[in-house]
């Protein structure tokens, strides 16, 4: 079996298995969509309540646009922010049967998140088609082409992003017995610092300062951003490329842990 | 007076078991409650970005949505330290693996055990900052609070806990059925943290909804209001039936929920 074949089987069976509990996944997928809505109907008072048609740049369709496409986004990012698989293989010893595999177990937990994610991303679409429609009146667009493709790319490099940022805390498996504290903390930095429930620019100046220094902005922010035009075009392309750089340095620290990690990995057995 | 002696004991043992299982992992124990901080403090800072722009949502000033928001946590807190993943997450799964069968022959309430047996301790270290952040809230609402606000205050916030714990136990009490509970509690954990905002910020349809039929209403606005002198006595009445009667029907329900139940061990 060639690589490509057997990562497109990765893919099938972690789709087969998410499906044998699709309404758990579509429940949770659904109270996502229903944090959106109410997140949209506070907006929607503070902006009728004050009588404003501008907050922070934007106005109110704007805002609901950024919400409703954050919270989408938002439900195959958070939903999988945990990368519970790989901490868990390794605390348990079930790493041992992958390792001796003729396929990295790394790829396997890689492929296994991504299927999950188009998962979730497929049931989001059919979760927010509803909220989408309800609300098609404040909907907002990009007007051309090339402001799609950058929103894609940028979308696209966020799930790349996303993974790496939570394997690399997962691998510590191989050093800590529990690892789930760190990622727990790391995921609720994540939902505020990615922009899914306000846009960043709303915050004070020393936040903004201090959130950008670290990569989550670039996973809901970012792209939405990109897709109202609220990103300069000649701002987007140094963005994806700071983008680029958090990717290639997680990838390293990926690497680095995943063979120091394997090399002092010990499993108990009967 | 002697079975409740018993029990407080038993759950003093909860408490314990729950302290020594929770700190196995210290530096997993101390890093979830800094997140648990950090998340309480990031949704303070959300709300100050808003009020950064505007000066009130709906008829809520800064002060009051910040009572609001801390009041809401303070239930949130109370309802994870004790019933909260209990019953949403452990009873199901227990149901389900058939672990109920011993906990039904001991000498104890069945229901006691399945709403208290793992107390979490976490949440509890967790909850102490909140309560302070309650206390500098209250310091800053600088208005006169008569004893009967308080008082009227903490019964609120105790008919919201009932009405949660209602609620909860009877989403909890499907899985002698259904093995999907665990999806619906996801759902209604996510529905009920509507109620750490200001109802006004529903209109109409919705507004009527989350008053009337969820009444999202009672977990933190009711009792918020209460300590600001806005509550009518109409609704503190509609407040300590609803639940009355949602607690009443849950625990029907839970009977007829353990009159199912299937053992599914080996």
């Amino acid at each position: 079996m060639g690589s490509a074949a057997k990562c497109l089987a990765v893919l099938k069976l972690v789709l087969i298995e998410r499906l044998v509990y699709r309404l758990n996944f579509f429940l949770q997928v659904l109270s996502g969509v229903l944090t959106s809505l109410i997140i949209i109907f506070l907006w929607m008072a503070v902006y009728r309540g004050n009588s404003v048609s501008s907050l922070g740049g934007y106005t109110m369709p704007e805002m609901i646009t950024y919400l409703l496409g954050g919270g989408l986004i938002n439900t195959f990012i958070l939903t999988t922010a945990e990368n519970n698989e790989t901490s868990q293989t390794i605390a348990d010893g079930t790493l041992s049967g992958l390792l001796v595999q003729p396929f990295s177990p790394y790829w396997v937990w890689f492929f296994r998140d991504m299927g999950t994610k188009l998962f979730l991303f497929l049931l989001g679409l059919a979760g927010y088609g509803v909220v989408f429609l309800f609300f098609r009146d404040f909907l907002i667009f990009p007007g051309s082409p090339d402001r799609w493709l950058l929103f894609a790319i940028a979308v696209a490099l966020g799930v790349l992003l996303q993974f790496l940022l939570f394997e690399s805390l997962s691998l510590l498996a191989f050093w800590v017995e529990n690892t789930y504290g760190i990622r727990f903390t790391m995921r609720v930095i994540l939902e505020v610092t990615g922009g899914a429930i306000i846009p960043l620019s709303f915050f004070p100046s020393i936040l903004q300062a201090f959130f950008f220094a670290l990569p989550f902005p670039y996973l809901i922010y970012l792209p939405m951003t990109i897709y109202l035009g609220k990103t300069p075009a000649d701002e987007v392309a140094g963005a994806l490329v700071r983008m680029g750089f958090w990717i290639a340095g997680l990838a390293v620290i990926n690497a680095v842990l995943w063979r120091r990690g394997v090399r002092r990995y010990v499993a108990m057995g009967d | 007076m002697k079975d409740l002696r018993r029990y407080w004991e038993l759950f003093l043992f909860f408490v314990k078991v729950g302290l020594m299982k929770q700190m196995a992992y210290r530096p997993h124990f101390f890093l979830m409650i800094t997140g648990k901080v950090i998340r309480i403090a990031l949704l303070f800072f959300f709300f100050q970005a808003i009020f950064l722009k505007v000066s009130r949502i709906g008829e809520w000033t800064w002060e009051q949505v910040l009572l609001l928001f801390a009041t809401f946590h303070v239930v949130d807190y109370m309802m994870s330290i004790t019933f909260g993943r209990n019953l949403s997450s452990h009873l199901p799964s227990r149901v389900q693996s058939g672990e109920m069968d011993y906990r039904m022959i001991l000498p104890a309430n069945l229901l006691f055990f399945a709403s208290l047996e793992d107390v979490d301790m976490m949440d509890f270290f967790s909850f102490l900052p909140t309560l302070g952040f309650l206390g500098w809230v209250l310091w800053r609402l600088d208005m006169a609070i008569a004893p009967l606000q308080v008082i009227l205050y903490i019964l609120l916030i105790a008919n919201s806990l009932v009405f949660l714990y209602a609620v909860i136990l009877a989403i909890a009490t499907t899985s002698f059925w259904t093995t999907q509970s665990y999806g619906l509690a996801v759902i209604f954990d996510n529905l009920m943290k509507i109620g750490r905002y200001p109802l006004d910020i529903f209109e109409g349809f919705w507004k009527v909804i989350f008053i009337y039929f969820v009444p999202l209403v009672l977990i933190a606005q009711v009792p918020a209001q209460a300590l600001l002198g806005a509550l009518s006595p109409g609704f503190l009445f509609f407040a300590f039936g609803v639940s009355g009667t949602a607690l009443a029907l849950a625990l029907m329900f839970w009977r007829r929920g353990v009159k199912n139940y299937m053992s599914a061990s080996s």
